[in-house]
């Protein structure tokens, strides 16, 4: 019972609350960087693969069966501490002795882009592929080319049909954040096992942690449950 | 020069090793109305798709205005391709309303994109033709809150906004409650008196022999039979065409 009369959240909160929210800060910077570029990767993906060309296909099946088929702390550390290596050989070849180096937080955010642009191409695919053949059809029996009506008429109404599946990605990307701590991003669990380290206030630290965590995750949640409901209306 | 709106030229469409259309030759006249019925499977949908080259013939050419959409001996261009679609409306029997724009947006959306109108200009002219479709009071009405029959005519309105030379509909009313049909036919009957030239695949007998100048019967991706809707009608020449009239009419 001495532990739960120990217990000291009060400091705990005082010591831990400026660091919590300039983590947090971090947090939603690298899952919006992260989640933009995952975007941009992922409708890159999904529309090579649509494109039905064949070697192309091919290729990206290839890319996607890598990404999934190993860790993401191991393509945070592969991102971090081998591609700078191996970018810098490439260039070496023009300059002399140059060394590239990724900060943590551009290495750890690219990662998680590409990681989740992997399987961010599939939802954006089956929702492309899910949108009525009748919209691409009646967009070019009005004279759009094809890539003027996959634009501007068919991915729209993809994205309706994803946006619910996206919201749940960026909440899953918020909680992986928490896996930049392995590649020093000074990010929530980081800081939060710092302190915890420093002053033994392990159950208040890491309560602290999980709830700073559910601060970021419920609104999100929130969120996609309106946005559910609002874009289910005209479809 | 021949007033032709549509010239077709031995057309040949296969899918695979299944030949649909079997060498089509057609021409549709400025203001002409020409109706297209036939057994289902007998390729006149397809020969429709062929006519705004949303499928491409195998062999063969189809013209618009006097202009190939693929030249002979020459590749599918698609921008030429699309340029040329511009010309020619098309209405589906599944009404295709883009589910996410109102019913003005949606008349209004290719006037923009692709006949690069000003937002002013493209309301403009799309609050003539839904008026002109009795739709004014729904303009702002989202595709999902409309019946079957306003649809389709906001898909008339979206087709003759951007002002073609002819407009195809394929089996426009097959996809609607009977007792929302009259609304639809209705709003061609007037096009056809101010002169449109329509052609027009359908279910509706009564329909073909009113509004039609010429009826073509098509089976098994050739055209069988064609003539003006009287004699057609009421005193066919080829076996075929009498027992699917026959089969029709009750």
């Amino acid at each position: 019972m001495n532990i739960l009369k120990n217990l000291d959240f009060a400091t705990a909160f005082k010591d831990l609350y400026p660091e919590l929210l300039k983590a947090m800060g971090t947090v939603l910077g690298a899952t919006m960087f992260g989640f933009a570029l995952a975007l941009i990767i992922g409708t890159l993906i999904a529309l090579g693969r649509i494109s039905k060309i064949k070697w192309l296909d091919w290729l990206l099946v290839v890319f996607l069966e890598i990404i999934r088929g190993t860790p993401l702390v191991v393509q945070l550390v592969y991102m971090y501490y081998v591609v700078p290596l191996l970018l810098s050989l490439v260039v070496q070849f023009w300059i002399p002795d140059y060394q590239i180096n990724f900060d943590a937080f551009t290495a750890g955010s690219v990662a998680l882009g590409i990681n989740y642009g992997a399987y961010l191409s599939e939802v954006i695919r089956s929702s492309i592929i899910s949108v009525d053949r009748g919209q691409m059809e009646a967009a070019l029996a009005l004279g759009y080319t094809k890539q003027q009506a996959m634009w501007s008429i068919v991915i729209p109404q993809a994205g309706r049909i994803a946006l619910p599946t996206f919201g749940n990605y960026i909440i899953m990307m918020v909680k992986d954040t928490s896996l930049l701590a392995f590649i020093t991003v000074y990010e929530l669990l980081l800081r939060t096992q710092a302190y915890a380290s420093q002053t033994f206030l392990t159950i208040e630290s890491y309560t602290l942690l999980a709830l700073a965590y559910l601060v970021l995750s419920l609104p999100m949640a929130q969120v996609v449950r309106v946005m559910e409901r609002r874009l289910a209306r005209h479809v | 020069m021949s007033n032709a709106i549509i010239e077709v030229n031995q057309l040949r469409k296969s899918f695979g090793s299944n030949e649909i259309l079997k060498g089509i030759d057609l021409e549709i006249k400025q203001g002409e109305k020409v109706v297209i019925i036939g057994p289902s499977g007998s390729g006149k949908s397809t020969f429709l798709r062929c006519l705004n080259c949303l499928e491409i013939p195998t062999n063969g050419t189809v013209k618009v205005h006097g202009d190939y959409f693929i030249k002979p001996g020459e590749r599918f261009n698609e921008k030429h391709v699309a340029a040329l679609r511009t010309e020619v409306g098309m209405v589906f029997q599944r009404f295709n309303l883009f589910p996410t724009m109102t019913a003005i947006e949606n008349v209004m959306a290719a006037q923009i994109k692709i006949r690069k109108k000003s937002k002013e200009a493209a309301r403009e002219t799309a609050e003539i033709y839904l008026r002109k479709v009795g739709l004014a009071e729904r303009m702002n009405h989202y595709p999902s809150q409309l019946s079957g029959g306003q649809q389709q005519r906001v898909a008339i309105a979206r087709a003759l906004a951007m002002e073609p030379k002819a407009m195809l509909f394929d089996e426009a009313t097959s996809g609607l409650d009977p007792e929302l049909i009259g609304e639809v036919l209705n709003v061609v009957r007037e096009l056809a008196k101010e002169g449109m030239t329509m052609v027009l695949v359908t279910h509706e007998m009564n329909f073909a022999e009113e509004v039609g100048d010429r009826i073509i019967f098509m089976d098994g991706g050739v055209i069988v039979e064609e003539g003006p809707p009287k004699e057609f009608f009421h005193n066919p020449k080829h076996n075929r065409t009498r027992e699917f009239l026959q089969k029709v009419e009750h």
